[in-house]
């Protein structure tokens, strides 16, 4: 796992360090918007044929960094290098071997998808015209091709958006929030369609707010917070390190189990529990649902539900300042409510990852 | 040339550039067609310029002025639709991202404006001369005067000149797009900049001739049809010569031309 500083043996990236064998790199990428500072120095290190998931809060500094990577915004300082190669202003050719979708997909809206697709093809690098027919295919809009899209619903411009990114069959594909406005049917064929790209060795760059989705389908994560990288790696590397242990006692024992595992989760103050359904929430390694059940066994507390897994919502909550809980392993988590009189309601009901 | 053909082919199949050519077709041909049927033959100043309008060759240069004068104005509209949609629904952004230049994209959609400013020129030439012909009989003039040779042998050099000129126009209204980003701010900016320039011109005569929307009226002049005066509300300006007019029409276009180009190249695209 490489943080804010380190290096991922397991993928060969570095921070701040050599770029070899990454599809996109950028270092002490900055941009200002007038007095405010978009990235304040953005570090990634994103391996190739990797899904690589790019996560933040709201005004993070996602979109400025898509927007720089397709020089649609000149940086303020640092540099980019896309597939091995230096990208400054006035490279533009470097991107006739990227893809891109930058925010929401854009089209002629009195044109059909087909000649969408034929218009856009005409700029930037050739593509062979039988090439839109196959893309329109894959993406499954082949029947409403011909269809003005003005009248096609969200998820239908989100998928020709996918489909004009992949319109150069590019090496690297950069998509910002692909799954906006796909059903649950259009979010599973997205995910197998990049997991396939993946697996020929393109590069997909995902950025997103849908943790859930990216758990499922990056290889590799970037967290950045306030313009700057707060952790990139592996996801398993991540997650193994976030867990949480999930914990079902009678209501009228939750004090005591509290107090019992308090010395397991090393952190105090202890949080609070949602008592009507006497679930716990132990922040700990996933894989020490065992020492949760034994010592709470060994006090004559005995668990009628155990869940363990990890989550990379409460990884990114803590990382970017959504959590208010101490970082690190052993801190309990509510499962309702606030969590150290800070806002921990988005959590409320939720269940942990298995 | 396959970014100029796509641009020529998206203004083919733009509802807004259909609508553009039929509005001015539409009241190029009820103007004069009602002129005709209202030119009664009685003998005032008021229908003898009613007849005048049917009247051939004088016609065909009536018929241009048109063109030219509110011809003009629809093309800064034109214009700055064109250019505002391409910031406006983020196409210029895709195209960007896909490693196209931005001065080539832009430069190259504005070529096929200036062709589809052209196609719509001779089509509404071609309406207005058959509206012509009709309010002629209407009026009673009659139509000898559409085979004047001289006027004949002048016509393409005067067409080619309102071309230029209303090109000229359209480029002012792309530019002011292109720099407000936007459809609507560069529609309301350029026709703001029409009608001032037409307003300045009572204030401000000995300026305002040089001013774009002047001097392509003042270009449209031939030697041989001998116009004098130029301004969209109808010649308050004395005109340039139009020789010289011509030139600076094309000072102008190639004025605006370069400040879309450096504005492009250099705007972060944010929309």
């Amino acid at each position: 796992m490489t943080g804010a500083g380190g290096t991922s043996g397991a993928t060969g990236m570095s921070r701040a360090g050599g770029t070899d064998g990454l599809a996109l790199a950028t270092r002490g990428l900055r941009k200002n918007y007038g007095d405010r500072r978009a990235l304040d120095g953005l570090d990634l290190s994103v391996p190739t044929g990797v899904v690589y998931g790019f996560l933040g809060p709201n005004g993070a500094g996602k979109t400025t960094t898509m927007r720089l990577l397709t020089g649609l915004v000149h940086s303020d300082g640092g540099t980019v290098e896309l597939l091995g190669k230096p990208f400054k202003r006035g490279d533009r050719r470097r991107l006739f071997e990227v893809g891109a979708l930058v925010e929401s997909p854009t089209f002629y809206p009195f044109l059909s998808g087909r000649a969408n697709l034929r218009e856009l093809a005409a700029s930037g690098a050739p593509v062979p015209a039988k090439r839109i027919d196959e893309l329109l295919d894959l993406m499954g809009l082949g029947d409403r091709a011909n269809d003005k899209v003005q009248g096609y619903s969200m998820g239908m411009k989100q998928r020709l958006g996918i489909a004009g990114a992949l319109l150069s069959d590019p090496k690297l594909l950069l998509l910002d929030e692909p799954a906006n406005g796909l059903d649950p049917a259009g979010i599973v064929a997205m995910r197998d369609t990049l997991k396939t790209l993946a697996s020929l060795g393109k590069t997909v760059f995902i950025s997103s707010h849908l943790l859930a989705e990216v758990q499922v389908m990056a290889d590799v994560v970037g967290i950045i917070a306030a313009g700057k990288l707060v952790r990139e790696g592996p996801l398993k590397e991540l997650l193994s390190l976030e867990g949480v242990v999930k914990v079902r006692v009678r209501p009228n024992l939750v004090d005591a189990a509290i107090k019992t595992l308090a010395p397991l989760a090393k952190a105090e103050p202890l949080a609070e529990t949602d008592r009507d359904e006497g679930w716990l929430s132990v922040h700990v390694a996933a894989d020490r649902a065992e020492d949760v059940n034994q010592t709470l066994a060994g006090a004559g507390i005995f668990a009628s539900g155990l869940e363990s897994g990890a989550d990379l919502e409460m990884l990114f909550l803590d990382l970017t300042g959504g959590n208010g809980s101490p970082n690190g392993e052993g801190t309990f988590v509510g499962l309702a409510g606030p969590i150290d009189g800070q806002d921990g309601g988005a959590r409320a009901g939720k269940g942990t990852a298995a | 040339m396959r970014l100029f053909f796509s641009g020529f082919r998206k203004l083919t199949r733009r509802p807004a550039s259909w609508v553009t050519l039929g509005l001015l077709v539409g009241l190029l041909a009820l103007i004069i067609v009602a002129v005709g049927a209202t030119a009664n033959g009685a003998n005032t100043a008021r229908d003898a310029a009613a007849r005048n309008l049917v009247t051939f060759p004088g016609a065909y240069g009536r018929i241009l002025e048109f063109i030219t004068g509110l011809g003009g104005l629809f093309a800064v509209i034109y214009g700055a639709a064109i250019a505002g949609s391409e910031w406006g629904w983020g196409t210029l952004k895709s195209a960007v991202a896909r490693g196209e230049s931005r001065v080539r994209y832009m430069l190259l959609s504005f070529a096929s404006v200036a062709v589809m400013i052209g196609v719509g020129i001779v089509i509404t030439f071609v309406v207005g001369v058959v509206a012509a012909i009709v309010g002629a009989h209407l009026a009673n003039v009659s139509t000898s005067g559409l085979g004047d040779s001289p006027t004949l042998t002048d016509l393409p050099e005067r067409l080619a000149r309102s071309w230029f000129a209303v090109v000229e126009e359209g480029a002012l209204g792309f530019t002011i797009a292109t720099l407000a980003r936007s459809q609507l701010a560069g529609i309301g900016a350029g026709i703001a900049f029409y009608f001032g320039e037409s307003f300045a011109s009572i204030f401000l005569p000995d300026i305002v001739k040089y001013m774009p929307f002047s001097v392509a009226n003042a270009a449209l002049t031939t030697t041989s049809s001998g116009a004098t005066t130029s301004g969209g509300f109808g010649g308050a300006v004395s005109a340039l010569p139009a020789d010289q007019a011509l030139v600076l029409v094309g000072v102008w276009l190639v004025g605006a031309l370069i400040v879309t180009a450096l504005f492009s190249d250099r705007a972060e695209i944010t929309g």
